[in-house]
């Protein structure tokens, strides 16, 4: 059997034990208004557009005024209906609103799994995508974020930073090359 | 079978575009560079994901194990292949199994190293690539000049006229935005109708079984999520042991591979979606055999980021197919005598040594030092030409000589100065094939030395 052969004839050749040291970023304190900033600058940086609101409240006026079409999955019938949904019927999707855990300030990346939308094709099938997620929920770098992931906490989960793009013709940069056509981040 | 110098004559031919590729590639390098130096623990990141890889590679069996029993837990079938035959089988009798005859593939070097579109062609199957750059180039039966950017050799008016003639659009346009939003539809119908989904793997994380893919275009996923069936394909030295870890790849890979602050999509693949089936392939082909070697094993930490390439002045002035290799570069420089020494001799040889490779890659790989290993090794083993061999003997024996050294200095000084043009830029000379000789000094370093420290000295002494 090929497991054994190649498990074999790794033990066979591996290196001796080396030794190996974690290392580990120094914890900043880094002010929630700092993270903020360093996170906005990044969406910029890979192409999203942001909004700032000042509550949670305003979340739903503000997307009837601006995304009137949008979708959301908060009403449990409209979450069933697109759980099971095919890729046909989602090809058509869209505006889509979802709501993100959390944020990542040095990339401007925001962490979602599969609570957070119905079917996991929809963040990259919708033609454009809103995320909208609370400012304090913003860490600084990637050591903190994997920190926050419960590992097996979801069957999928994913950063998403930016629209889809490609640069694959001559490095020039396009956005929407499968996905979504657009990225807009709303914090509240 | 031409060498990497004469196919890099062919590259050269063509002067804009090979200025174009060069001076492209190095605005990808001038990204990274500023993309590393935004972060202080830069340095720190890189001895970081150095050494997890040499603890991977040193229990390496133990991790894809626990990968393999996590993996299995979460509801994945796990295949272990020991070589590209065994792997093109098993991929085979899955396409067969799901019965499917509609399969979209997201890049993958190892599919390219097995030589997998090409074996199921042959049977009649058709695998769709779906990154922008790989379909481009499997539409015109290339395989990929760049690792990370594989159709960079191409301009913009050579994609316009293919997908004019692939995908009829209009005559004439070859603007990237109108050209990519071709491809999106055409690809967005092969996603649709999609039974198997393939991809590859950037890490897979032992203590959880998870697969993570990292894509800008989000093709990954498009296929992933659209077709019931997933298969994510790794090589063994893909495993790495911590969730934790991540936190260290991801803060790397991008920065390092285009001066991105991170993928567009970093996908974390636990279980089947509900109601599919995942898969993934394990393979070694050759890999557990090169763990054994002590000088040319570190090339397994390999992360794939391509940013060797787009800093060699080799690479950048002679294109991705003068290597001859489906990994180009230095990195593929030091692969390819691995999986053949006799047909990739010449690789080796295709450096300056400048060590700006070693320089930049995010693992730490000494690749300036295997390059110059791999020389010495094919020399004795006798697989470079007789001429270089005989160049090399001769110039180890005047090297090693002080009469010798000194009497060749002059004859050389004298030979460029006195012998007419034609003598001096001969064939042999290749040197002097596309670039003048330096001007002649008058007299060599030492004996200006000799001269000149005399001279010094006396001013000296009289006080």
């Amino acid at each position: 059997m090929s497991r054994n052969k190649i498990i074999g004839m790794i033990r066979q050749n591996a290196p001796q034990s080396g030794s190996f040291s974690v290392w580990r970023k120094e914890k900043t304190e880094t002010p929630v208004a700092r993270l903020k900033e360093m996170f906005k600058d990044n969406l910029t940086r890979v192409g999203a557009a942001f909004s700032e609101l000042l509550g949670k409240d305003q979340l739903y006026a503000f997307i009837n005024v601006n995304y009137p079409d949008a979708l959301c999955f908060e009403r449990e019938e409209v979450w069933k209906e697109y759980q099971a949904a095919s890729p046909d019927k989602l090809d058509k999707l869209g505006t889509v609103l979802l709501n993100g855990q959390f944020g990542v300030a040095e990339n401007g990346a925001i962490w979602l799994d599969e609570s957070d939308f119905p079917n996991r094709l929809i963040p990259f099938i919708a033609r454009e995508l809103i995320i909208s997620l609370p400012s304090g929920q913003i860490v600084e770098d990637m050591h903190q974020a994997y920190e926050r992931i419960d590992p097996i906490g979801s069957g999928f989960g994913l950063f998403i930073s930016g629209p889809s793009k490609t640069a694959d013709i001559e490095q020039s940069l396009v956005y929407g090359a499968h996905g979504p056509v657009t990225l807009t981040v709303v914090l509240y | 079978m031409k060498g990497h110098s004469e196919k890099a004559c062919g590259f050269l031919a063509d002067e804009k575009r090979a200025g174009w590729h060069d001076q492209t590639l190095w605005t990808v390098r001038l990204k990274r560079d500023k993309a590393a130096s935004s972060l202080p623990e830069w340095e720190d990141l890189r001895e970081q994901a150095s050494q997890i890889k040499e603890d991977v590679l040193t229990h390496l069996a133990d991790y894809l194990l626990r990968f393999e029993q996590q993996a299995v837990e979460n509801g994945a079938e796990v295949h272990w292949a020991s070589d590209a035959a065994e792997f093109n089988g098993i991929m085979l009798g899955l396409i067969g199994k799901y019965k499917a005859s509609h399969i979209v593939k997201s890049k993958s070097m190892l599919t390219e190293e097995c030589g997998l579109n090409h074996f199921l062609e042959e049977k009649g199957i058709e695998v769709v690539d779906t990154d922008l750059g790989e379909r481009i180039i499997q539409f015109r039966k290339e395989p990929p000049s760049h690792i990370v950017l594989p159709a960079i050799h191409l301009k913009r008016e050579e994609i316009g006229r293919l997908f004019q003639e692939k995908l009829n659009t209009e005559e004439g346009n070859s603007d990237p935005q109108y050209l990519t939003s071709a491809a999106r539809a055409h690809l967005r119908e092969k996603f649709l109708k999609a039974e198997i989904a393939i991809t590859g793997v950037n890490f897979a994380v032992a203590e959880t079984g998870v697969v993570v893919v990292c894509t800008n275009e989000g093709n990954a996923d498009m296929g992933v999520h659209c077709a019931p069936v997933q298969v994510h394909c790794m090589g063994i030295e893909k495993i790495i042991p911590r969730t934790a870890d991540l936190g260290v790849f991801t803060r790397l890979l991008a920065r390092n591979a285009t001066g991105q602050p991170v993928s567009a999509y970093t996908s974390h693949y636990r279980k089947p979606k509900p109601g599919g089936h995942m898969h993934i392939v394990i393979v070694d082909n050759g890999r557990s055999k090169r763990l054994g070697d002590n000088t040319f094993r570190n090339s397994l930490k390999c992360i794939r980021c391509g940013a060797c390439m787009n800093t060699c002045p080799v690479y950048r002035r002679s294109g991705g197919y003068s290597y001859g290799y489906l990994i180009p570069g230095p990195i593929g420089s030091i692969l390819a005598p691995v999986a053949d020494a006799r047909n990739h001799a010449d690789l080796p040889f295709a450096s300056s040594l400048c060590m700006s490779c070693t320089n930049v890659c995010p693992v730490k790989i000494d690749i300036d030092h295997q390059l110059y290993k791999w020389r010495q090794e094919l020399s004795e083993r006798k697989l470079v030409s007789p001429f270089k061999r005989l160049i090399m003997k001769s110039a180890g024996k005047i090297l090693a000589s002080n009469a010798w050294y000194n009497f060749s200095g002059r004859m050389a000084r004298w030979v460029v100065k006195n012998l007419p043009r034609k003598l001096v830029y001969h064939p042999v000379n290749v040197w002097g094939k596309e670039r003048e000789l330096p001007a002649v000094p008058r007299e060599s370093f030492k004996e200006w030395y000799k001269h000149n420290a005399q001279k010094r000295r006396t001013p000296h002494e009289q006080e």
